[in-house]
């Protein structure tokens, strides 16, 4: 197994000691297959147990371990260091308080994605023993790809329009109304709307595009934020001829 | 334990300097205000062609100096960039399900193009040009 030295720039932040965060260095020698994720887990084990990270399930399923790695927006244990020169720095991710080293405060995060309504609205509420709510493989295939986001909020991190504006509920929690929008068995559009069709919510958005190139799980969060445009601005215009809507 | 979250900024006016992704993301930005300058350039043409025969030679010498053809490559360019760029994200923005598949995406983009070269053929023969 070959092995290199990579020195490993983390940012530190303890609450209690410092009034600002600052790079620490740490000498690792990893094996070529390691991922970001395993040189922490050496530093934390055996150099340094002060150090404060998240992680669970090394295997890009519970979205825990997201930091920004040498400016970019990454998943720790999807980072193979093979793909990374000899310094590595690594920061928590950006556009969020630091609650400690790379542990950020993800609570504003958690609100915006309860205020979108991420679950399933259905017609009539059904009992048990009625059985399932139906779907054909084309409707599920209608929405599947935006049912992957694993909340890592890399794309948070990666968007400049939520640092700018944090009001903006921003990339994930409004692809995840538009995953049980585009849900056949889904009638909650309407209940969704104030807050998806808000100047917070999809009109925020310039497409910048950032959150869709980072995201590890090709959720194209940028795309689902257009289309809920598209379908918001038809709705509005229709709204305006006869027997179109309230208006 | 008494918490104390610590609040990095970013920089309002010159964090698109921070990632590629973010400049290309401002040249795009910046593409646009040259698709507006020049449907300016054409509606003042519009509106010197109707204050007579002098007014719109003297607007067809400003296009056709060395400063208009220098204006024009600038503006050709930053139109091809934006014009590639919003076909690009086309599929992204809409998405046409066929079944248990959706089109693909270069198809989509493919079509784009198609339909814009056959509007500039029209164009140009309508301008007498092709
Ligand atoms: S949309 Fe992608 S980047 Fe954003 S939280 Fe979900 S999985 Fe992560």
């Amino acid at each position: 197994m070959s092995e290199r030295t990579i020195e490993l720039e983390v940012l530190r932040y303890r609450p209690e000691q410092d009034s600002e965060p600052w790079f620490q260095t740490y000498k690792v020698s990893c094996p070529e297959e390691w991922v970001v994720l395993d040189a922490l887990n050496y530093v934390k084990d055996e150099l340094d147990r002060t150090l404060s990270y998240r992680w669970s399930c090394h295997m890009f399923v519970c979205g825990s371990c997201g930091m920004v790695i040498d400016g970019e927006p990454k998943l720790a244990c999807k980072a193979f260091l093979r793909d990374y020169g000899n310094r590595i720095r690594i920061e928590p991710l950006a556009n969020f308080p630091i609650e400690r080293d790379l542990v950020i405060v993800m609570d504003d995060f958690m609100e915006k994605l309860e205020s979108v309504k991420p679950y399933l609205i259905p017609k009539e509420e059904k009992s048990i023993d009625q059985g399932e709510y139906l779907q054909t493989p084309a409707q599920l295939k209608a929405y599947k790809q935006y049912s992957m986001c694993i909340n890592c909020m890399l794309c948070y991190s990666a968007c400049p329009q939520y640092g700018l504006a944090p009001e903006f509920i921003g990339p994930a929690a409004l692809a995840l109304a538009h995953r049980y929008n585009m849900d056949s068995r889904d009638v909650g559009r309407k209940a969704r709307e104030d807050t998806v069709a808000s100047h917070e919510g999809i009109w925020e958005c310039s497409f910048v595009g950032a959150c869709s190139e980072v995201c590890p799980k090709s959720v194209d969060p940028a795309g689902a934020i257009q289309q809920v445009k598209l379908t918001s601005a038809i709705d509005y215009f229709t709204s305006w001829l006869p027997g179109g809507g309230s208006r | 334990m008494s918490r104390k979250p610590y609040q990095r900024e970013l920089p309002k006016t010159t964090w698109f300097l921070r990632h590629a992704r973010y400049k290309k993301y401002m040249l795009h930005e910046i593409s646009a205000f040259a698709v507006a300058v020049y449907l300016l350039i054409l509606i003042i043409g519009l509106f010197r062609l109707g204050q007579g025969e002098e007014a719109w030679a003297g607007w067809l010498s400003f296009v056709t100096s060395p400063f208009g053809l220098i204006l024009h490559l600038i503006i050709f360019g930053l139109s091809l960039v934006h014009t590639t760029a919003w076909f690009k994200a086309v599929p992204q923005a809409m998405r046409v399900q066929r079944g248990e598949q959706f089109v693909p995406g270069p198809t989509i983009v493919g079509a784009h193009y198609v339909v814009w070269a056959a509007v500039s053929v029209f164009v140009l023969i309508l301008a007498g040009v092709a």
